[in-house]
């Protein structure tokens, strides 16, 4: 009965035993390195499916074990535990999965990198974390695991760290992500002390949030931990405004960059307020800044995507963009649609990644206007990337159409100025990303790579397993079959009743889709209108969405800067007022001692006088005292 | 038969230094592997033993007190006050023990001291003297925790500053002999202070009295038991000597002068920890002394400070205490900002380090602010995770300045590519120094937090970004000797020796156990209950 | 009567203290401290004569510190040549072999 769920204890275990052996076996076993990486997350694998056919099963239930006492203080005892629900079932398989491609296909990417071992051991971790993160049954351990998670993206951003680019980009991936972190942590600080029974278990969460024991906190607190909750997802899942991090973070490995920055770590945001939904909704002023901040970023993010021409910095944009729609998409209260796209955007966008990784392999630049005729030469990477890019502008019947279809009809449903922003961003996401691939694919070669190729089978396979993906995971949620939402809530499967109003929305967005596609013909194939155009009217604002808006520019103008005006100020503070307090001490002692040095000059009559003085000050106390008390 | 029953223990771990201190003396003074090795090996014992305590200690769950004493130098009294005493004594004690406060400091001294004693491959002169002085020194700061009176306590504090004077001084970096001097003087200050307020609490509240029969005895000496009682529960002495005395109570310590001893034990002990603006002093000491003594002074001689504040401030004058939580709470916030806002900006490594520990010390002030027991448990953590990170961490800049010849960040970049393995080890300590979960950092982070939420939620709210600076500055120190393009000539640079990497990831594995398993640290304090923890929490019901 | 008698010896004893502490003539300084013992030896009279338990303990104490005050003149000016014959001075401001 429910063996393999009961133990998913075990899943998090292999990569965690693959890491321990990778660091201690030292940097000689290239081979062993990659055989053992790829095996942990294979058992991983393996097992987490096992678990998600379990739970595929009818009367399947939470299961949940919060035995282990971490900490007891007096009458409060923090407690650790794993909890396998539905939701934390797909997330396994999505993690482990995207994982193991990644492991596979870095066996060809990095296999000429010194420091291999290293990669598959930090690989191994991060796998590990995230697996911990998902299985976590209280915010707690989700948080320790979250922070590992970070840290792991942050070593693997500066795996190169000869680099002073990778460096910096680490360094910011850290500090960026830090300020949600902390954010998240108050939520938590908060949590402790408000919920009875300091419980920080999500069941403990959901009782009272959801069967309206409102005495328990004001609306006012409520509001604000779920802010707080929003911050540590903000910074997480890279949303306006602490979405800086996130572009630079293309410094770190390709493979990385699809399975931390695009698949999985970059979704725990949208993880954590799907798995705190109950506190989240609970509010609504907090659903409204949700919703918002997702729509915002969605739309933002694409448009900055048009104007890059780092093909890694283009899909980052596009990740921050497409997290934007699932962050809104739980902010309009559809848990699943954000669900069910992360679900759908880990796979293509993995792809997408893996495939700009195969690029980059084979031409050495990432610069997408030194590339271009790649098609015919790259025949799988070509197709792979198609497939990746249509369903990213959501082109039926790949799987981004039907997620993002599913966030737009609820959009529609719940606040059509959303469903506005949301179109809009579709569109940009069409035109940016046909403009990638006719630049990349189409025309001809725009610079001599005379000897490009294309990549290995360990690398092509993975890709067009994850293309499989691509085209079929969205058929588990459509319009006319709601299973995955039923599923996820743990009820039987509902009939949709958005009717009207979601065939609506597929014609908006199927139509907004094709025509950025169109455009994008348009502009870099036809050539019908000439690709200086917009570099010509309107430069200043050209350069402005290049540059991301300027945000890097004025978080230094506005926090960076003064934090280290002040720093240096109390560093001098510290040197010259403190210090020079403790050494005028000091001198006055000297001084001190000087001036008495100066009273003994020999004389008698000098030192006559002294006891004199001496004299009256000793008769003066002892008469003064009887006065005195 | 049972070793930790039958023996003098405590006793026997304290009086481990200082045999190995006549074992190294009557060694011949060139030969430096063999003073190495009974350096080594004599810091190892009271290692080994104090794990065998915590052992016991755990298992029983607490209950066995063990307390040692005896009585040094015993004095009459010509004093003739109270009707029906019998005698007036003076007795200075040699007393010793321990609780769940004090035996995880020991336990952190010892293995301090002995990945010290490992490190300590940087003496290039007067081995004999070095290792002499470096026993003197464990003796001192075991001394410390282990005392039960203020005498032992007080010679014990004192020692260690003349041992540490003399290990600067002759061992140290360039300006070492100025930074010993002010070192001196300023815990001469504080120790002064210090020496006021025992003086004043040995004569007012350091009395018992002894009755068998018409027998009275009164007396005086610095047992911490009897201090204890009489501050806690002052009129203790009323009714079992009512029929000599006739009901008065021996014992009054006016609203004032309980307040002024209150303030000097938290001046002298602050100026140890140091909070601010106490703290020039020690920005030297980390600069100028010697590695492995760094790794001591940082890692458990600011903790001398620390315990003293919480086993004599909070404890003795729990109401004072309560009363300046808000005091102590800002003190604790402005040394965590101010340490991490300077971090940010200073170019020496060392310095770096230097101002963190100030600003990690602000986070154990928070949590003793709390005045909860979570707090407390945060306070107590924080000291002994500092005290393995700090001194993991110094243990390394020794190791690199000792290779690269200088520690100016500027000047250093890309030592991974020649010295991964120390590299690593920065990187994880630092990690461990901005709370990652996982290392100990984040536990007494944690702790410290939840309790001063409970208290004042709107300094622990400040305090949070006090962990986003922090990350800030180790992020930045740590990235730019390690990451970023090598200079050419660091190339040749060798990764650690054994000696030096055996205290590295012993250090590490401690932080990383105590990490993953904080109960190991916070079970020892809870079992002490009644003494350490239920005093707090009464106060705080009764105000 | 006892007031006036004890005033008396106080201003005595200020004006030799004045010279003793003040002039420069090692001479004159001698001779001040002479002026502050008879000072002294009016105080003791005094009281022996108007004092609480009037007694001759007073007046013979008096003839005690006289002689002492004769012997401490000539060991003073004894000293006083020696010291003239060594720096020829008598000027005090010279006398500072208590420095050395």
């Amino acid at each position: 009965m429910e063996f393999y769920t009961q133990s998913a204890w075990l899943i998090p275990i292999f990569p965690l035993a693959a890491f321990l052996l990778l660091i201690a076996l030292g940097r000689s076993y290239r081979t062993t390195a990659m055989l053992l990486g790829s095996a942990g997350s294979l058992a991983a694998f393996v097992l987490s499916l096992l678990v998600l056919f379990e739970r595929l099963g009818p009367d399947a239930v939470d299961y949940s074990i919060r035995s282990f006492k971490w900490i007891v203080i007096g009458d409060y005892t923090l407690r650790l535990g794993f909890e396998v629900t539905n939701l934390t079932s797909l997330m396994l398989v999505v993690i482990t999965g995207v994982s193991l491609a990644v492991n596979v296909y870095s066996a060809g990417y990095m296999k000429n990198d010194e420091r291999l071992t290293v990669f598959y051991g930090y690989v191994a971790l991060f796998t590990f974390s995230m697996i911990g993160l998902v299985l976590a049954d209280n915010i707690l351990l989700l948080y320790i695991f979250w922070e590992l998670v970070g840290v792991c993206s942050f070593l693997l951003i500066g795996f190169w760290y000869a680099r002073p680019s990778a460096r910096a980009a680490a360094k910011k991936a850290f500090i960026v992500t830090r300020i949600g972190d902390a954010g998240l942590l108050l939520a938590i600080l908060l949590l402790f002390w408000y919920m009875p029974g300091h419980a920080l278990d999500f069941t403990s969460i959901y009782n009272v949030f959801h069967e309206g024991q409102s005495g328990v906190m004001t609306s006012g607190i409520t509001t604000f931990i779920a802010l707080l909750i929003l911050l540590g997802a903000i910074g997480k899942s890279g949303q306006f405004p602490l979405h800086v991090w996130l572009p630079d973070a293309m410094e770190g490995p390709t493979p990385i960059s699809a399975l931390i920055h695009a698949a999985t770590m970059v979704a725990a945001g949208v993880f954590l307020l799907a798995r705190t939904f109950d506190i989240v909704s609970a509010s609504e002023a907090a659903m409204q800044t949700t919703a918002y901040i997702g729509g915002f970023t969605a739309i933002f993010a694409a448009t900055i995507a048009l104007a890059q021409n780092d093909i890694k910095r283009i899909l980052a944009y596009s990740t921050v963009s497409q997290l934007g729609y699932m962050v809104m998409a739980i902010g309009l209260g559809s848990v699943s649609g954000g669900i069910f796209h992360l679900f759908t955007h880990a796979f293509f966008k993995a792809l997408l990644f893996l495939g700009a990784g195969s690029i980059i392999h084979a031409v050495h630049t990432q610069d997408i206007r030194e590339m271009g005729g790649l098609g015919a030469k790259m025949k799988t990477t070509a197709w792979t990337f198609a497939i990746g890019a249509l369903a990213l502008s959501g082109i039926p019947p790949f799987s981004g159409f039907w997620s993002k279809d599913a966030i737009l009809t609820t959009a529609l449903d719940e606040n059509p100025v959303l469903f506005v922003v949301g179109l809009a961003a579709a569109f940009c996401t069409a035109l940016y990303m046909s403009r990638l691939f006719f630049l990349v694919f189409a025309g001809k070669p725009r610079s001599g790579h005379a000897a490009v190729k294309e990549s290995a089978a360990v690398m092509t396979i993975p890709m067009i397993i994850l293309a499989a993906l691509s085209v079929v995971a969205g058929f588990i949620e459509t319009p006319w079959n709601g299973w995955l939402s039923g599923w996820l809530s743990g009820s039987e499967a509902v009939e949709t009743v958005h009717g009207g109003s979601s065939i609506a929305a597929m014609v908006a967005s199927i139509g907004v889709g094709a025509l950025g596609i169109y455009l994008g013909w348009l502009f870099f194939v036809k050539k019908s209108i000439g690709s200086g155009f917009m570099a010509a009217k309107l430069p200043s604002l050209l350069r402005a969405v290049e540059r991301g808006y300027y945000i890097d520019e004025w978080y230094r103008v506005i926090i960076v800067k003064p934090l280290r005006g002040l720093g240096s100020t109390l560093a001098v503070f510290d040197e010259y007022v403190i210090g020079g307090t403790v050494r005028m001490t000091g001198a006055l002692t000297t001084a001190a001692g000087r001036f008495a040095a100066r009273l003994s000059n020999g004389k008698v009559q000098t030192y006559g006088l002294a006891a004199l003085i001496g004299c009256i000050v000793l008769i003066a106390v002892i008469v003064g005292r009887r006065f005195w008390s | 038969m049972n070793i930790l029953s039958d023996w003098p223990i405590l006793s026997i771990i304290l009086a481990t230094p200082l045999a190995g201190l006549l074992v190294v003396l009557l060694l011949p003074s060139r030969r430096n592997r063999w003073l190495h090795a009974a350096a080594i090996i004599t810091t190892l014992i009271p290692l080994l033993l104090s794990c065998l305590l915590y052992s016991d200690f755990v298992n029983l769950q607490g209950v066995s007190g063990y307390e040692e004493q005896a009585t040094w130098v015993e004095v009459p009294l010509n004093k003739e006050t109270l009707e029906g005493v019998t005698s007036y004594k003076f007795i200075i004690q040699y007393a010793v023990g321990i609780d769940g406060l004090s035996l995880p400091l020991v336990i952190l001294t010892a293995l301090v001291t002995a990945m010290a004693a490992f490190a300590s491959i940087h003496v290039k002169k007067r081995w004999k003297a070095f290792y002499a002085w470096f026993l003197l020194l464990e003796a001192g700061m075991l001394g410390v925790f282990l005392a039960r009176d203020l005498f032992l306590f007080f010679i014990s504090f004192e020692l260690t500053i003349i041992a540490m004077y003399f290990l600067i001084g002759i061992w140290g970096y360039f300006n070492r002999e100025r930074a010993a001097n002010q070192f001196l003087i300023y815990n001469g200050i504080g120790s002064a202070v210090l020496l006021i307020a025992f003086i004043i609490l040995v004569n007012t509240a350091g009395f018992r009295i002894e009755q068998s029969g018409n027998v009275l005895d009164f007396i005086y000496s610095g047992n911490y038991a009897d201090l204890a009682k009489n501050m806690t529960d002052p009129t203790a002495w009323v009714n079992l000597t009512s029929e000599a005395m006739g009901g008065l109570n021996p014992f009054h310590m006016g609203d004032a002068m309980q307040w002024t001893l209150f303030v000097l034990l938290m001046v002298g002990f602050g100026i140890k920890l140091p909070i601010f603006p106490f703290h020039t002093w020690m920005l030297k000491v980390h600069t100028e002394a010697p590695p492995s003594i760094v790794m001591i002074h940082s890692g458990v001689l600011l903790k001398m400070g620390a315990y003293g504040m919480i086993r004599f401030g909070i404890y003795l004058f729990p109401e004072q205490a309560k009363a300046w939580a808000v005091v102590l709470a800002v003190l604790g916030l402005v040394n965590l900002l101010y340490g991490a806002l300077i971090a940010f900006r200073q170019k020496d490594l060392k310095q770096v380090l230097a101002y963190s520990s100030i600003s990690h010390m602000g986070i154990f002030l928070l949590g003793l602010a709390a005045f909860n027991e979570i707090g407390l448990q945060g306070a107590v953590f924080q000291l002994v995770s500092h005290g393995l990170i700090s001194a993991l961490l110094f243990l390394l800049v020794g190791s690199f300045y000792e290779r690269t010849k200088t520690t100016e960040l500027p000047l250093l970049g890309g030592l991974a590519r020649s010295m991964p393995f120390m590299s690593g080890m920065l990187l994880a300590g630092g990690l461990a120094a901005l709370g990652l979960p996982g290392l100990s950092g984040f536990i007494g982070e944690l702790l410290s937090l939840l309790g001063l939420f409970e208290s004042h939620p709107w300094l622990a709210g400040l305090a949070l970004l006090g962990i986003i600076l922090t990350a800030a500055y180790v992020l930045r120190s740590v990235l730019k000797v390690t990451f970023g393009p090598m200079d050419e000539q660091y190339a040749a640079a060798k990764d650690a020796r054994l000696v030096e990497a055996v205290p590295m990831i012993v250090l590490l594995a401690v932080i990383i156990l105590l990490g993953c398993y904080p109960s190991m640290l916070t079970d020892t304090l809870h079992y002490s209950y009644e003494t350490l923890i239920h005093p707090i929490l009464a106060t705080r019901a009764g105000g | 009567m006892l007031p006036s008698y004890l005033t008396m010896a106080a201003i005595l004893f200020c004006i030799g203290l004045y010279g003793a502490l003040v002039k420069r003539n090692a001479v004159v300084v001698l001779l001040s401290v002479e002026l502050m013992l008879n000072a002294v030896n009016l105080n003791l009279i005094v009281f022996s004569k108007y004092g609480v338990a009037p007694s001759l303990t007073g007046q013979v104490f008096s003839l005690f510190t006289i002689t002492v005050a004769a012997a401490e003149a000539a060991v003073g000016v004894a000293i006083l040549i020696a010291l003239f014959r060594a720096k020829g001075t008598v000027n005090v401001d010279e006398y500072d072999e208590m420095r050395r």
